[in-house]
């Protein structure tokens, strides 16, 4: 049974970070390399495994915005950092968190965001645009109807106001935009195949040596619909 | 396609007015006097419950009477009798309607027990309805004209544009408004509520119409989507859109107005965009637009900006800048040439051109076209001076308003590409220019680039393999 038909099942809204993040890999978007652990022991050996820094973050689709709850350790460089940060995050007296992420730390160098949202009149459609803490305050954003043509994924580029952050910016090689591209489309597809995903979130998408990488994400399931 | 069946609404040879009295209050009255205005030549039918005359018509009192099969019904009547009214149409052979009348979801909600009435006599008898809540249609080509409020409908200037309208205002408005710019149409539905007859059937129906070269629409609400970028992705004809109904305080009004219900104007905008339909902020852009896209394709971002004012010149170089054209430079060779064709010689060559006391048309026509000619120039835009005593001073000669008009569309359709055309002039000049009709004049240089923004938009989305 796939991870989609698991979430209903139990009853889930929407899908937690980690299972989001590998319906999207199942679409050949890249995604950080991350495993989910239950032990502090496990949770060292993951991190020395992946090689440090590393990022711990609290798992379940119970967490979807973990930024506001402060469960998210950034920037772990070694073990005596990795068993401090796992206690602080199960040792919270007022939110029980069962299981961690155990996540690559990617710095990157932009955030961009990219989503699916169901519009009652042109269906599933796909947004793209300035990712970070200032999405909701910049709105640098715009959205083409799924399915996308690799010209509209393109377009889709050239139409935010902060477009020239795509190119060679300080130093930082430009955006790969056929990879960028790539991701839009396959988030469009993601729209049109699987009709309970109600809306994704990608946020922030990273980039990385001038690759694009999703750092977070969450997929909402048709249902239920999170709080925003 | 005027004989395809959406055809009898548009070209009737028949037309009966339901709601007729020849009181003066009576609206549906105004139907056959606007209809008459326009030169409609078919035979009209006024009926109405009292008996009396309306412009020489006889107002029939039993419908009953009525020959069969006539093209199209008008009905103007209180919303609770239509579902009579339409059952003597369908009895009669009458399959097409427009229901003017209003009374339906725009004033008690959604779940309207006459509409639902009205629905099942037009699918009983096969009946294809416009309406309710619309003033129908203007049609230049057949003088229809259902507005039932006074137009002056002798004075509408016939053309190519076919606009649909949600709304019978702005319906009535685009009609004047397009005419004092002396931009011609064809046709001009009002759709009001779309309880049958909706954007996309009308769409549908002009895209294939030989009389109709470009769809403008005025929307506040679409309600499919993608059924709307399916059919414009598929036209050949530019579709240009007024969507209203954008913030939170027009969907208040908009629910009592025609009960429209309000998109995400980023989404609307994007799904656009995709489809190749241009979107425009009002009427009065509808007609630049409308200008706009009569021109030659314009496929790519590369302008030669002229004037014979220096400062038109810079300020036309600074306007293609914030619409996102370029002006490459020119070679030199061309520059020379055309530098050796003047007289004073004082003014040394560029792109944006100051062509100063060039006022000769083989001049004009040899530099136009020359540029044209270059592959790295996508179009033109050019702000002309013209003044017939100074250019008796100049003792130049650029011909009358009609042959300059001539000669630059000639030069456009020999080169394949776009010419954007404004004045700097007395305001009856431009005027005088614009009423020849026969090659777009803008009304000034910031329309004309304007303009040209829109052309390159449009074709760069039908024109989409080839990025630019």
């Amino acid at each position: 049974m796939d991870l989609i038909s698991k979430a209903l099942k139990r009853g889930a809204e929407c899908l937690s970070e980690y299972e989001s993040k590998q319906l999207l890999a199942k679409y050949e978007i890249t995604i950080t390399k991350e495993t989910v652990v239950t032990t502090e022991e496990e949770a060292v050996t993951a991190a020395l495994k992946m090689g440090y820094p590393v990022v711990f973050k609290a798992s379940g689709e119970e967490f979807a915005h973990k930024t506001e709850l402060d469960l998210i350790e950034l920037n772990i460089k070694d073990e005596t950092d990795a068993r401090a940060a796992f206690q602080r995050l199960v040792s919270r007296p007022e939110i029980s968190v069962r299981e961690i992420l155990v996540q690559q730390m990617i710095k990157g160098d932009r955030e961009l965001v990219v989503g699916l949202t169901r519009d009652p009149q042109f269906g599933p459609c796909v947004m793209f645009g300035l990712g970070g803490i200032f999405t909701e305050i910049l709105e640098d954003v715009t959205f083409r109807m799924a399915p996308l043509s690799r010209w509209d994924a393109m377009d889709m580029m050239n139409d935010i106001r902060a477009s020239k952050m795509l190119g060679a910016f300080r130093g930082k090689p430009s955006v790969d935009r056929e990879a960028l591209a790539n991701i839009l489309i396959a988030v469009g597809r993601i729209g049109m195949e699987a009709d309970e995903v109600k809306e994704i979130d990608i946020n922030p998408l990273k980039i990385l040596n001038g690759k694009p990488i999703v750092v977070d994400a969450l997929v909402v399931l048709e249902q239920g619909s999170v709080m925003k | 396609m005027k004989r395809d069946k959406m055809g009898k609404f548009f070209y009737p040879s028949s037309i009966v007015v339901f709601g007729v009295t020849d009181t003066p209050g009576n609206l549906a009255k105004n139907i056959i006097l606007n209809c008459q205005a326009g030169g409609f030549e078919g035979d009209i039918y006024p009926v109405g419950r009292r008996p009396g005359s309306v412009s020489g018509y006889e107002i029939i009192t039993d419908p009953e009477s009525l020959p069969m099969d006539i093209d199209l019904a008008v009905i103007l009547i209180p919303a609770e009798v239509i579902p009579e009214t339409m059952k003597i149409c369908g009895r009669k052979g009458i399959r097409h309607v427009v229901i003017s009348s209003g009374g339906f979801r725009e004033l008690n909600g959604k779940n309207n027990q006459v509409e639902s009435d009205v629905q099942s006599v037009a699918r009983q008898y096969g009946i294809r309805f416009i309406g309710p809540n619309c003033i129908g249609v203007i049609c230049t080509n057949s003088g229809l004209c259902t507005p039932f409020n006074p137009l002056q409908a002798q004075s509408f200037k016939s053309g190519d544009i076919s606009l649909i309208c949600q709304s019978g205002g702005i319906a009535t408005q685009a009609a004047h408004t397009f005419s004092e710019e002396h931009v011609g149409f064809s046709k001009i539905i009002s759709a009001g509520n779309k309880l049958d007859i909706n954007e996309i059937d009308l769409l549908q129906y002009l895209m294939n119409d030989d009389d109709t070269k470009q769809v403008h629409m005025y929307l506040e609400s679409i309600e499919d989507g993608r059924a709307l970028v399916k059919l414009a992705k598929k036209s050949k004809k530019p579709i240009v859109l007024l969507k209203s109904n954008v913030g939170e305080t027009a969907s208040s009004i908009a629910k009592s107005h025609t009960a429209a219900l309000s998109n995400n104007d980023r989404i609307v905008d994007g799904a656009l965009r995709q489809a190749g339909i241009i979107r425009v902020d009002d009427l009065y852009d509808m007609t630049v637009c409308a200008k706009a896209l009569s021109l030659p394709p314009l496929k790519g971002n590369r302008l030669v900006a002229i004037s014979p004012s220096g400062g038109f010149a810079v300020m036309l170089g600074d306007l293609c800048e914030k619409y996102g054209f370029e002006c490459p430079e020119l070679p030199r060779q061309l520059l020379d040439t055309i530098e050796s064709q003047r007289r004073g010689g004082v003014i040394r060559m560029t792109n944006p051109m100051d062509f100063g006391d060039v006022y000769d048309m083989e001049v004009m026509i040899n530099t136009f076209e020359s540029c044209l000619r270059l592959d790295d120039i996508d179009g033109i835009v050019i702000s002309y001076m013209y003044n017939e005593e100074m250019l008796k001073a100049f003792s130049g000669n650029i011909g009358s308003p009609e042959r300059l008009l001539e000669v630059i569309k000639n030069i456009c359709e020999r080169t394949g590409k776009p010419i954007a055309l404004s004045f700097h002039t007395e305001r009856s000049y431009i005027e005088e220019f614009k009423k020849i009709g026969t090659f777009p004049v803008f009304n000034d240089p910031a329309e004309s680039v304007r303009a040209l923004q829109m052309l390159r938009n449009y074709w760069r989305v039908k024109d989409s393999d080839n990025h630019f």
